[in-house]
């Protein structure tokens, strides 16, 4: 913290205004994504002046980090689609559910809407983010000329839907407690639990290590 | 300053000045800027306390009970998750984190940092306490609990007759006051104070 104040102290020299239109970064401007303040990149390499937290203009490897992350979550999201997410032990005897079988068993109970919900939140937005994100960091990297607006708007949807992914793994908690005591009905988890877990956190990770300031970078004489 | 730089897309805007009620939104994103209404910090102080003296009810409390065989079952949040530790440990300490540890951590967080700005106090865990705040609110996952828990409900339906019980509601509240505490906080007005003597 001493330091911190000590780099307040030293440098801040924000006195030139900025011109409204442009990129900051075209400006020797940059935020600090902590305290949400301006300070000059030229002059501030290192660290925030006002907070005192390490700066960089743009995430640092954010590129790289998602997708590591996004290489990851595409190869355990095999294992948790292939194997039982949950076994149901009923008379001494277990009957495994994939996730895919468990929405099927649910549309044939009658539960059409619960197995949409159950599809959307579990197979389709896993599948669907790391396919958008991939895409959105390939466009970014190799400076396509996308539509940013089109492709931030992706950016949010993958963000907000991404977190409902975890859906399941609540529901697999509250079955677990549920049967607990029971001994002619309990639920156990499965394999597949655990990859789709990882699935799910490394697709939070590879959405938050993203910065949504490159798609616009990438398009700075686009506009 | 009279200039506002986006998060989202590093656009350099005026400020504008906003009327009661306004919202300032990037002309190149359309995410928001910053809204006309002020954190108030005595209000999330409230809140968060609330948050807090509610949350040992609503994750140890009962939340539904379920009538099997002539035997009846009461299910609370904490129990759920800590079965899963023995078969699947990471879904579990995701479970744990997403449903009690972030929410929880969340209120004390802003429960502490609008202490600090009612009187006026800056002591140095103010810094950290901001950046564990910012991190909390992507992984505070209450809403998305709630509905699994009505999801986990109808498929339970086929099996068993259900009662609610009065944890659900405590469970509700908390949820309610924890989104109306991330709606009414401002990472930039929080940082202003620490920074500003
Ligand atoms: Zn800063
Ligand atoms: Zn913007």
């Amino acid at each position: 913290m001493n330091t911190a104040m000590l780099i307040i102290g030293t440098s801040l020299p924000m006195n030139k205004p900025l011109k409204s239109g442009l990129s900051a970064i075209q400006q020797d401007t940059q935020l600090c994504k902590v305290c949400d303040r301006a300070s000059s990149i030229s002059l501030n390499k290192t660290h925030c002046p006002h907070c005192g937290t390490p700066i960089s203009v743009r995430t640092k490897h954010s590129i790289q980090k998602t997708w590591a992350l996004l290489c990851i979550a595409f190869i355990f999201i095999f294992p948790a689609n292939i194997y039982p997410i949950t076994y149901l032990l009923k008379n001494n005897e277990a009957y495994p559910d994939t996730i895919f079988s468990g929405i099927m068993t649910l549309v044939s109970t009658g539960m059409t809407g619960i197995a949409i919900i159950v599809f959307v939140a579990s197979m389709l937005v896993p599948v669907l983010k790391i396919i958008a994100l991939a895409v959105i960091s390939l466009a970014a990297h190799f400076k396509w000329k996308i539509n940013p607006k089109t492709q931030l708007l992706a950016y949010t949807i993958v963000d907000w839907i991404g977190r409902w992914s975890i859906l399941d793994l609540f529901v697999i908690s509250i079955m677990m407690a549920v049967f607990d005591k029971g001994n002619f009905l309990s639920v156990y988890p499965g394999i597949a639990a655990t990859s789709f877990t990882v699935v799910v956190i490394t697709t939070l990770f590879a959405a938050q290590s993203f910065d949504t300031r490159l798609i616009w970078d990438a398009n700075l004489d686009a506009n | 300053m009279n200039t506002i730089i986006c998060r989202h897309c590093d656009l350099v805007s005026e400020r504008p000045v906003l009327t009661k009620g306004y919202v300032a939104k990037c002309a190149r994103c359309q995410h928001t800027l910053y809204k006309a209404k002020a954190a108030n910090a005595k209000k999330i102080l409230a809140l968060a306390l609330t948050a807090l003296l509610l949350a040992p009810p609503a994750f140890s409390f009962s939340l539904v009970s379920v009538h099997l065989l002539g035997v009846t079952e009461q299910t609370n949040l904490l129990q759920g998750a800590l079965l899963l530790i023995d078969f699947a440990p990471i879904v579990a300490f995701v479970v744990i984190f997403c449903a009690v540890v972030a929410p929880v951590l969340l209120a004390a967080c802003m429960c502490f940092s609008s202490a600090c700005i009612v009187l006026n106090k800056r002591p140095h865990l103010l810094s950290p306490v901001l950046k564990m705040t910012s991190l909390l609110i992507h992984w505070s996952m209450l809403e998305v609990y709630i509905v699994s828990f009505m999801v986990a409900l109808f498929k339970l339906n086929s099996y068993a007759d259900l009662y609610y019980d009065n944890g659900l509601f405590f469970l509700v509240a908390l949820l309610i006051l924890n989104m109306s505490m991330i709606c009414e906080y401002s990472n930039a007005y929080y940082w202003d104070f620490f920074t500003n003597e």
